[in-house]
């Protein structure tokens, strides 16, 4: 199973991810926005920096933790500047997620870094499961 | 993943096509797509239309879910869409009807300078116009405002900016709102909005926006563009930027928080990305009041913007700004939501007008234009892409009869970004343009000048032929792009 892939919309960029487990399609899900920031072929280079993440929310759908986890990653990219790019999700339910995640130290101007991503959408965003595992689209404002 | 339109779409004259409610069941008013035939093909081919049609099912939506002809998929909203709802029958506000970028717009600065007066000059002037205003992604600028400052910003938009010496009163004289829209509240802006927009006022960004140097190639209305101070040969510079992290977040908080709304005030909508809730809802209020203080934080960063340009003519040309006729011709916005005065059901009334991808177009005699614009109408800026030309029309009377005061914002895309870098592999967008048309480009990124390629774009002329053709806007100049300056 791949873990994502770019699809094409008109205005902003898209994935679709998969994973056999939930926890595998939100990891996954991580590992494409990045290369949406990057690209797929981007290593970044710098000191290397732990985060543990938690997020609490009581609702009745995933999409929206999904979106709460992307959102989360974003917004510490933008502020810390770690490019982020290994994900262990320890656990994830309706009412949240909890991880741990390795990352980059970047300085934003000596990266080859372009497509600033202004937000994660709730765009027809629905977790799909299939015999093979699970899956999803998701669409970045850029 | 685009797939052609299969709904029914009726054809009601050469420049207006609707869908009817009964295309999907939810629909609360027909959508209205303004167009011609030669654009229609496009859009049919993109999933816009869907996105017009959900945008129907939003309560209070008044007389029609409205497309402009730069209309092109977007999230939740189509970019180039236009719905006003009334607060007195449950009317709502949506944040996706805004979006992340909000009070992303332009601005049109005239000079004295003609051609030949810029051409010697003009390689030194990119160079120093991409070497002295920050942009790219992330960046962040020399314009530093305190914690009690970005409190005025929010509250006073440009005014704030004119008051620190970054322009002059009359800037904000022809300032869509004059830069500063009431009834902001930043005492309910998230700590994560507030560090977001910390040092990026004076910041361009990334993707598509841009400063570009111009002439004025073509004169449509000789009596308007004279108004407007505009004339064949002159050399003009556009600015195209928004709210920058501020904004981004601020939408992000509350289309999270509006989710819950939905099934708080049991509104129904096709697409979590509609999340909204009544304009007279605490949540309804707190948005807006939000929305503004990102809004007025636009205005700031465009005027930052212009004035970082200015302080580089004076370098260039060793002149002051005021003696090389550095004038703002117009500010607009083309990601907002405005509280304005319209017609509806035969009564005037305050509706909340959504305008994605869609610029305001007042006609003359509006009482909200600046006494120099009251006969000719509003100023429209409309950029094209970068190796084509852009456009100044002025709101015509058909706006306010039909569109809620709105038309066209741009261009609109024609390629994904992913597809306009695949079309331009191998290809050397600068070196092109520039051998064919002598436009010089400076960019961050190569990828930046692919996803940006012309043959992204539909044909800004055909679209501006539309809007004038339907009567929302008339034409009034043409420029064409000299030098442009990318994030």
């Amino acid at each position: 199973m791949k873990p994502f892939e770019f699809i094409d919309h008109t205005a902003d960029v898209g994935i679709k991810a998969w994973g056999s487990t939930l926890t595998e399609l939100f990891e996954n899900a991580a590992i494409g926005m990045f290369a949406v920031i990057a690209g797929e072929e981007y290593k970044a280079q710098g000191s290397k920096i732990e985060k543990k993440i938690e997020i609490s929310k009581n609702t009745d759908n995933l999409e929206e933790i999904l979106v709460s986890w992307l959102s989360e990653l974003l917004y510490i990219f933008n502020r810390e500047k770690i490019y982020f790019n290994n994900f262990k999700i320890s656990s994830l339910n309706n009412s949240g997620i909890k991880a741990e995640t390795n990352g980059v130290n970047i300085g934003l101007y000596q990266s080859n870094l372009y497509t600033e991503i202004k937000a994660v959408t709730f765009h027809n965003l629905k977790i799909e499961e299939t015999a093979d595992g699970f899956n999803c689209t998701i669409i970045f404002d850029v | 993943m685009a797939q052609a339109w299969q709904g029914k779409l009726e054809k009601l004259d050469n420049f207006r096509w609707k869908i009817p409610p009964s295309y999907k069941p939810g629909m609360k008013v027909p959508g209205l797509i303004y167009a011609n035939e030669s654009l229609l093909p496009g859009i049919l081919n993109d999933k816009a239309l869907e996105q017009v049609a959900n945008v129907s099912f939003l309560p209070g939506i008044v007389r029609y879910s409205l497309a402009m002809p730069d209309i092109h998929w977007g999230y939740g909203f189509s970019i180039g869409g236009v719905a006003a709802t009334d607060p007195d029958i449950g009317g709502v506000i949506s944040p996706g009807g805004v979006g992340y970028d909000i009070n992303c717009g332009v601005r049109l600065m005239r000079s004295d300078l003609t051609l030949d007066d810029l051409k010697p000059k003009l390689q030194i002037l990119v160079n120093e116009l991409f070497n002295n205003i920050p942009s790219g992604v992330g960046s962040s600028g020399d314009i530093k405002a305190s914690a009690k400052e970005e409190e005025e910003i929010f509250l006073k938009g440009a005014g704030w900016a004119v008051k620190r010496g970054y322009g002059v009163k009359e800037d904000l004289e022809f300032t869509e709102d004059k830069g500063s829209i009431e009834g902001a509240d930043p005492s309910i802006i998230s700590k994560r909005a507030y560090e977001r927009g910390k040092n990026q006022s004076g910041t361009l960004g990334s993707g598509n926006h841009f400063l570009e140097i111009q002439v004025i190639d073509e004169i449509y209305d000789e009596k308007k563009a004279d108004a407007f101070g505009l004339f064949k040969g002159q050399v003009t510079m556009m600015i195209h930027s928004g709210s920058r992290g501020l904004g981004y977040q601020i939408c992000d908080d509350y289309v999270k928080s509006m989710v819950s709304c939905l099934g708080k005030y049991s509104i129904n909508v096709p697409d979590r990305q509609l999340a909204c809730a009544p304009v007279n809802s605490p949540e309804g209020k707190a948005y807006l009041a939000s929305m503004k203080c990102a809004a007025n934080y636009a205005w700031v960063n465009r005027q930052c913007l212009m004035y970082l340009a200015r302080n580089v003519f004076e370098k260039v040309f060793n002149k002051s700004w005021s003696s090389l006729g550095l004038k703002l011709v117009y500010d607009v916005a083309h990601n907002i939501a405005k509280m304005e005065k319209h017609k509806a059901g035969g009564k005037e009334k305050i509706l909340c007008v959504h305008r994605k991808g869609a610029t305001r177009a007042f006609p003359p005699c509006h009482p909200d234009l600046p006494d120099a614009y009251k006969e000719a109408g509003q100023p429209v800026i409309i950029p094209g892409d970068m190796g084509t030309v852009s456009y100044v029309l002025a709101g015509a009377i058909g706006s306010m009869e039909e569109t809620f005061g709105s038309t066209c914002h741009g261009a609109g895309r024609r390629l994904s970004r992913s597809n306009a870098i695949k079309a331009c592999a191998g290809r050397n967008i600068d070196k092109e343009l520039f051998n064919k048309s002598g436009i010089i480009i400076r960019a961050k990124t190569r990828s930046t000048l692919a996803e940006e390629a012309p043959e992204a774009y539909k044909d800004v002329s055909e679209v501006v032929d539309a809007v004038h053709g339907a009567g929302l806007s008339t034409k009034v100049a043409r420029m064409r792009p000299l030098g442009v300056i990318k994030g």
